[in-house]
């Protein structure tokens, strides 16, 4: 029996399939990393449960400075740096095309389309933006 | 048994908005849905209007929704649904009158994914063989029956009826996976697009729904991993 094969269709939807539940897995692993490095950092001892969880889900330097830690290096560094803006970056685009999932579950293609998805594309920069900016002021000590 | 049979009514020509009739009849319990629509037609409400052809769960043309769940009419037993009965047309698609729904959007999703052979080889002499293992492979979605049961028992269909929809991936299955076809990128590059399959959120109300228990959700998948992998066996 002989293999039947084509090439492999990327279609933007098949790509944002898959980037949706990769960036699903990558927020469990953002998070869950952050979570087990901070207490073993001493957050345990030296951070509130909302100070600890707030470094969880985007592990900033401002999260760090506003509890009693007082040896900032180890929170403070690139390692951290990478992972806030990869953490922003798939976490805003996930829950950006979700919102274009929704929006296209509900409407006609049509006009009125395709100026929501510019205005998510402009709100998603918007956040990119703003965060990126963020992470820039605050991410060295 | 005494069982009441309550049944959705719209006469566009008379009713402004649709309203609910309620008649008692006397049934077995091994009589069918069908059978009691039937009588009620022939003897209390000539008026009552639905499809049918069959009767045999074959033809698709009596796909209702009975006590909220998508079936064939023909093939659900009274004993099995219960002394109160509840019909009403099938969701998403626009109601002609009382069980009766405009079929058209339904069909074009349908035309939409190429439901037909494609070869353009030569033709053999005899039969374009396949082996039995071959044919194993598309065997499931070779049962539909276009009852548009699945489709409309999808809350996908029923927000943007422009999603292909479940059955018609169905008959796109039948054809990918038919290895004398040679339309399957074509049907693939459809199914990938805007209101192809990544419009299923795999709720399983399709499979739930199918009178002829295809693994619809099965095959969808199938069909993702396809556009994903290109690998058609």
């Amino acid at each position: 029996m002989q293999a039947r094969r084509i090439p492999k269709i990327l279609s933007f939807e098949s790509i944002m399939w898959l980037f949706m539940r990769i960036s699903g897995l990558a927020m469990y692993v953002f998070a869950l990393t952050g979570l087990t490095i901070a207490l073993i950092m001493g957050a345990r001892t030296q951070m509130d449960m909302g100070t600890l969880l707030r470094w969880t889900f985007f592990p900033i330097g401002t999260h760090v400075t506003s509890s009693d830690i007082l040896v900032l290096e180890q929170w403070i560094n690139p390692f951290w740096t990478i992972m806030q803006y990869l953490t922003i970056v798939f976490a805003t685009m996930h829950g950006t095309n979700g919102l274009r999932m929704v929006l296209e579950d509900y409407m006609d293609a049509g006009w009125g389309v395709h100026v929501l998805r510019g205005l998510l594309l402009i709100i998603w920069l918007f956040m990119l933006l703003v965060a990126f900016n963020l992470i820039q002021t605050t991410g060295a000590v | 048994m005494q069982v009441t049979l309550k049944v959705y009514r719209y006469n566009p020509e008379k009713d402004k908005k649709p309203h609910y009739d309620t008649f008692t009849l006397e049934a077995d319990p091994t009589e069918r849905v069908l059978d009691l629509m039937e009588r009620i037609k022939g003897l209390q409400d000539g008026t009552l209007t639905f499809r049918r052809s069959c009767a045999h769960g074959v033809c698709g043309s009596d796909a209702m929704r009975i006590n909220g769940v998508n079936r064939l009419a023909c093939k659900t037993l009274v004993q099995d649904v219960g002394k109160k009965i509840t019909v009403e047309p099938i969701l998403g698609l626009p109601v002609i009158k009382d069980m009766i729904v405009d079929m058209e959007p339904f069909f074009e999703n349908y035309r939409s994914v190429m439901p037909y052979f494609v070869n353009n080889d030569p033709p053999p002499n005899g039969e374009r063989l396949q082996s039995p293992e071959e044919r194993e492979r598309f065997d499931d979605t070779t049962k539909c029956i276009l009852c548009a049961a699945c489709t409309t028992s999808c809350p996908s269909f029923w927000a943007n009826g422009k999603y292909v929809g479940p059955s018609a991936i169905v008959n796109a299955h039948r054809f990918i996976f038919d290895s004398r076809d040679q339309a399957a990128k074509e049907r693939l590059e459809i199914l990938a697009g805007q209101f192809g399959v990544y419009r299923c959120r795999t709720i399983f109300n399709c499979t739930l729904a199918c009178p002829r228990e295809i693994q619809i959700t099965k095959a969808i998948g199938e069909i993702k991993e396809a556009i994903a992998t290109g690998n058609l066996d």
